[in-house]
């Protein structure tokens, strides 16, 4: 059973998911509705894409907690861009350029400094909120112009814009892990030395994972504007905290090489679910940092405590002497 | 002589002096005594987080919950005083507070064996989310706080002792004590050696979870001083007290010489650190530059720093004067 | 004359004043094995490195298949056709073996699969390609690495020392391999401790001492005599060893029937005062049961007992308050702290013995004793250990074990990586321990050390005692023990 829901996590994540909207649909009738599902991921979008960002970041074994300070940059060079007039295409590039350049800055000090990641991010998580202050003088921006707002409104088939942007940058992450190139993001996490000594370009490997990270945040920060329709002082802060919880909670391992988009979508939609249900239940709002940090240790505990039963199997199967074709034949390719 | 010469902290003491010479230049009236000494109280909390902090650091870990676990202890003492307990009484939940949020990161991280960043970054939210709950159960608003002290405690916040602010002599009797603690006793040389190399600790049979669990006691215990500390210097309990302390105290332990791959770092270093980064803060302030701004600039100091460091670690391995043989 | 392939030209090395490598020369040409050899420490691995990229030379030329090179990458080295297979193999744990062997390479893993399968077929090893590599045991991590090389089928293949953890049977097929490759142009550095291995498939020999080339010949020119002086001339040869010592028939430490992670079923005595080897090979199980008795790993089955009481220890500390002291064999990462000063490490067995309020004068004495006694070379008691080579490195941990006043000394793999000199000073060292009284078990893969100073021995293979030897027996002996069983455990 263990192993089971160890080895399959999404699938075991999805059934808890499940449960949990069927219990809430018992316990509020109305609540159970395809409109339900669209609320959900359409609050979901955001921290979908964030969480995007950082996946390949921690699949190299390194850490952005910088995201949310990112979010709010470009969506500040958006919304300032915006409202100075300039085209929304130009006005969209350059909220992009600033993730690029953040997700750069990032990439530099980790990849060619080799400042540890958490360091190099706590720092820039201030830095880039500076920035962002600095730029709008502590003002929020709000009257962002409709043609904005309409990215975030549904138009086809219930999907908005975004959305289907979001929906996008799930397939590409996925197609690319199983590429060639993809799997030497998963191998530089699991072994860096290996993995240079294996010929990888394992610097420019980490480089390029905190450039990505730097422009879905940015394609978050433009979601977020399109979304509310302005741009507040502190948006983003926090976000990464979820983005971090959500993956965790996909069974991305935080020691790198673990981890699929799968299980990131199903994180994601497991937290907004919690969140969209919460709000539906009428919980007060002040409530929801306790429960979800007690969620996101209560997930680290049972992940951690199951990693650590899982290594002990993997170090029981190592010391198992004889019948070593039994073990070796199992499917062991979800094992996380 | 060269020794200590080239040492850091004496680097640090350096930098300080001509910190306060450029800010001095800018605005005379940034050194005038009065306004130096009691500017600390804007500050000092600042160190006596990080001075424990750096603890954490050299041991292995790092710890970036106490941030909210200030704000969290300032209010279960606010709550134990609003219902009536006697001060030490009160005094007394808030510590236990602090040195149970300390106690339940050491314990999640050791049973997990997860990194301690991801597990203090869970609890900082769950911290202030269970401070903010905790307000709520007895009426207190975000902006105003839990506020009821008795006037004697709040005037604590700015009494005097041997001509120092109440805050400062408390962070430097307190340091003090971490300092002796960390440099000149047994419990010290283990925090550096069990940062220094886990695994060598554990063959040596030290007791690396016990020692590694004590320090993030220590700064949970450090957190509830700061919060109470805090409350009385504005006479009120807050959620959001500590929240501007996570990059300044990461800041100053960094600073201060503690690598962030355990096994280096020194208390006096944190502590000259403190004063480099809550003097660069005033100063600024004082020059005209925004609050907001000047506590962001601390976020961009730490990105400086390391990448100084690590930008010389690197330009030292392309010039080879690193003395390491291989026989 | 054939082509060459690779070729370094007066190429140094040199960590701060520390020079490994002295304008070392060195080629490799198109259908040829050409041996490396040279002591530990010599400067093999480091050359090999330079070659593939891995560690940048201070000086000299790298001129791959005619062309000059500056500074190699190991992704261009590759590029051009070079790979080393490492002496201890670099595995991604939570991919497959598949997956590991393919990392790298042009094409997705899958279109490497049947290539793969037919190459595990051909070696005869019980491998899947499916199995999750973090299970992997060391022999078999070996092979992975082994399969990387063969799969690249790289113009230049350098093996560092590949056959330390396997059965004669798999060298056999490894050499047949090496040998098909040869046929076929390839080029082949093939590093190794065994003569008789280099023997078998090489074409040219080179030896390395103290950074210098020292010997290079065709094989079928050169003497084993003359390889083996150039290795270690007279002047630095090892003692030899001290036979006929009187033995005391008290019991010290008794096993039986010990069970654990690793080892299965294991007992034998410890004498006072005597010196009791343990060898086998890499993977044998005796790392495995020296940290189960220390505490370190948990024991799943037998009694043991220490001057006829019952001997039970959860750490390492309850282990040495009872007089038993283990020096691990990875002295860098379980032994020693780097970074602290020398005394630090020197008390780190004891710290609990220390005061509140440190004396570190005291400590400074103490280590000045044992640097007097051990022979450490340094300049003060307060400089990191890293500044040390790799010889006083292991006098200091020497001196962290004696600190703690041992009954039972347990040394795992005690001259890994020492150079001669300092090997001497450690077998006199052990030599006196024994003579004042101390037990020592001894753990070496090194068969000569293991005959050079043990006055019983007993071997271990595939995690079971595969029998007991006495005192001043042949490496031969030793050998047929230690690969038999270790044969069946594989096959």
């Amino acid at each position: 059973m263990l192993e089971r829901i160890a080895r399959d996590r999404i699938a075991t994540l999805f059934l808890v998911t499940v449960a949990v909207l069927l219990a809430v649909g018992l316990a509020a009738p109305g609540f159970l509705a395809p409109r339900t599902a669209s609320i959900i991921w359409s609050n979901g979008l955001v921290l979908m894409l964030v969480a995007l960002g950082i996946f390949p970041v921690i699949l190299t074994r390194n850490i952005d907690v910088s995201g949310g300070s990112i979010l709010g940059l470009s969506a500040v060079t958006l919304g300032l861009s915006l409202n100075a007039g300039i085209a929304m295409p130009v006005a969209i590039s350059m909220a992009l350029g600033a993730g690029i350049a953040a997700g750069a800055l990032n990439g530099f000090l980790v990849a060619v400094l080799g400042v540890p990641s958490i360091v190099a991010t706590l720092g820039t998580l201030g830095l880039f909120r500076g920035v962002m202050l600095i730029t709008t003088g502590g003002e929020w921006i709000e009257d962002l112009p409709e043609p904005l707002k309409m990215l975030g409104a549904r138009s086809f088939a219930g999907l908005s814009v975004v959305g289907i942007v979001a929906a996008v940058a799930i397939l590409v992450v996925w197609l690319f892990l199983r590429s060639r190139r993809g799997r030497w993001v998963m191998v530089t996490g699991d072994n860096r030395a290996a993995a240079r000594h294996l010929g990888l370009p394992v610097k420019r490997i980490e480089f390029l994972a905190f450039v990505w990270a730097g422009v879905m945040a940015s394609v978050a920060g433009i979601t977020f504007a399109a979304q509310i329709g302005f741009v507040p002082n502190q948006a983003g802060s926090g976000i990464e905290l979820r983005a971090i919880a959500a993956l965790v909670l996909g069974g991305v391992s935080l020691l790198g090489g673990v981890g699929s988009v799968a299980g990131v979508v199903i994180g994601v939609i497991f937290f907004t679910s919690i969140d969209t249900t919460l709000v539906f239940l009428k919980i007060p709002a002040y409530w929801n940092d306790l429960i979800g940090g007690a969620m996101l240790l209560g997930v680290l505990l049972i992940d951690g405590r199951l990693r650590i039963a899982l290594e002990a199997r993997d170090r029981a199967a190592r010391y198992r002497r004889g019948d070593q074709t039994s073990s070796t034949t199992r499917k062991l390719e979800d094992a996380a | 002589m060269k020794r200590y010469l080239m040492r850091w902290e004496v680097l640090l003491l350096g930098l300080l002096v001509l910190e306060l010479l450029v800010f001095g230049f800018i605005n005379p009236r940034f050194l005038r005594p009065s306004s130096m000494l009691f500017g600390t109280s804007d500050f000092v909390q600042v160190g006596i987080v990080a001075v424990p902090l750096t603890f954490v650091i050299i041991a292995g870990g790092i710890d970036v919950s106490f941030a909210s676990t200030v704000g969290l202890c300032a209010i279960t003492f606010g709550i134990a005083n609003f219902f009536g307990l006697p001060l030490p009484v009160a005094l007394l939940v808030g510590f236990a507070t602090g040195a149970l949020a300390g106690l339940l990161n050491a314990t999640i991280i050791r049973l997990t064996g997860l990194q301690p960043l991801v597990v203090t970054l869970g609890s900082l939210y769950m911290f202030s989310g269970a401070a903010t709950v905790l307000s709520g159960v007895v009426g207190a608003n975000g902006y105003e706080g839990i506020g009821g002290f008795p006037a004697a405690f709040t005037a604590l916040g700015y009494a005097q002792i041997f001509g120092l602010p109440m805050p400062l002599f408390v962070f430097l009797s307190f340091s003090a004590v971490l300092l002796v603690l960390l440099h000149l006793t047994r419990f010290g040389r283990l925090v550096f050696q069990i940062g220094q190399n886990e695994n060598a600790a554990r063959h040596s049979g030290m007791p690396v979870a016990r020692v590694q669990m004590l320090t993030y006691v220590m700064t949970g215990v450090a957190a509830a001083l700061a919060g109470v500390m805090l409350s009385a210097y504005f006479g009120s309990a807050r959620v959001d007290l500590g929240s501007a302390t996570l990059l300044p105290a990461i800041t100053a332990a960094v600073l201060g010489g503690a690598s962030i791959y355990g096994g280096q770092g020194s208390v006096l270093g944190t502590i000259i650190a403190t004063f480099i980064i809550g003097y660069l803060q005033q100063g600024l302030q004082m020059s005209g530059v925004p609050s907001q701004i000047s506590s962001a600039l601390s976020g961009a100091l730490l990105v400086l720093v390391v990448a100084l460091r690590h930008g010389a670690a690197l330009l030292r391995d392309i010039i080879p004067v690193r003395t390491r043989q291989i026989d | 004359m054939d082509p060459v392939l690779a070729e370094l030209t007066s190429v140094s090395k040199s960590y701060g004043p520390v020079s490994v490598l002295k304008k070392v020369d060195f080629s490799v040409r198109a259908g040829e094995v050409h041996a490396l050899l040279g002591g530990n420490g010599a400067g093999k691995s480091t050359l090999m490195k330079i070659l593939v990229g891995l560690v940048p030379a201070t000086d000299g030329q790298v001129h791959i298949g005619g062309q000059p090179l500056s500074p190699v990458t190991p992704a261009q080295a590759q590029a051009m056709g070079l790979y080393l297979v490492p002496q201890e193999a670099h595995i991604f744990p939570n991919q497959s073996v598949l997956e590991n062997i393919c990392v790298g390479l042009s094409k997705p893993a899958a279109a490497y699969r049947a290539r793969i399968e037919a190459l595990i077929a051909q070696i005869g090893v019980a491998l899947s390609p499916d199995t999750k590599a973090a299970t992997l045991e060391i022999a078999d991590r070996q092979i992975v690495e082994i399969l990387r090389g063969l799969v690249r089928e790289a113009k230049v293949l350098i093996l560092d020392e590949p056959t330390s953890a396997l059965t004669p049977h798999e060298v056999d097929t490894l050499f047949s391999r090496m040998r098909a490759l040869r046929e076929s142009g390839h080029g082949l550095v093939f590093i190794s401790h065994k003569l008789h291995e280099l023997r078998a498939v090489s074409d040219r020999i080179t030896v390395l001492r103290d950074g210098y080339v020292v010997f290079s010949e065709m094989m079928s020119d050169s003497a084993d005599a003359d390889i083996l002086a150039a290795m270690s001339p007279g002047v630095t040869a090892l003692d030899a060893r001290v036979a006929g010592k009187a033995q005391s028939k008290d019991i010290l430490l008794s096993l039986k029937g010990m069970s654990g992670e690793g080892f299965v079923d294991i007992s034998f005595d410890i004498h006072k005062g005597e010196v009791l080897g343990l060898t086998g090979v890499v993977g044998a199980g005796r790392t495995e049961l020296a940290e189960t008795l220390v505490g370190l790993r948990m024991r799943s089955q037998g009694k043991v007992t220490l001057d006829g009481t019952p001997f039970v220890a959860k750490s390492p500390s309850e282990a040495v308050r009872q007089g038993v002291v283990h020096l691990s064999e990875d002295r860098q990462q379980y032994g020693l702290f780097l970074d602290a000063p020398l005394f630090w490490n020197t008390s780190s067995f004891v710290y609990d013995r220390l005061p509140f309020f440190l004396r570190p004068g005291r400590e400074r004495a103490r280590f000045d004793s044992y640097r007097d006694m051990l022979g450490i070379k340094c300049a003060s008691p307060d400089q990191p250990v890293s500044s040390l080579s790799g010889g006083n490195q292991q006098k200091v941990l020497l001196s962290k074990c004696l600190v703690a006043k041992p009954k039972l000394l347990i040394l795992d793999e005690p001259t890994r990586g020492v150079d001669v000199g300092a090997r001497n000073d450690i077998y006199r060292i052990i030599e006196t321990l024994a003579a004042e009284g101390t037990s020592v078990l001894l753990i070496s893969s090194d068969f000569d050390e293991v005959v050079r100073l043990s006055d019983r021995i007993a071997v271990m293979a595939g995690g079971y005692l595969a029998g007991a030897l006495p005192g001043g027996a042949s490496t031969d002996e030793i050998a047929e023990l230690a690969f038999e069983a270790g044969g069946l455990a594989h096959a």
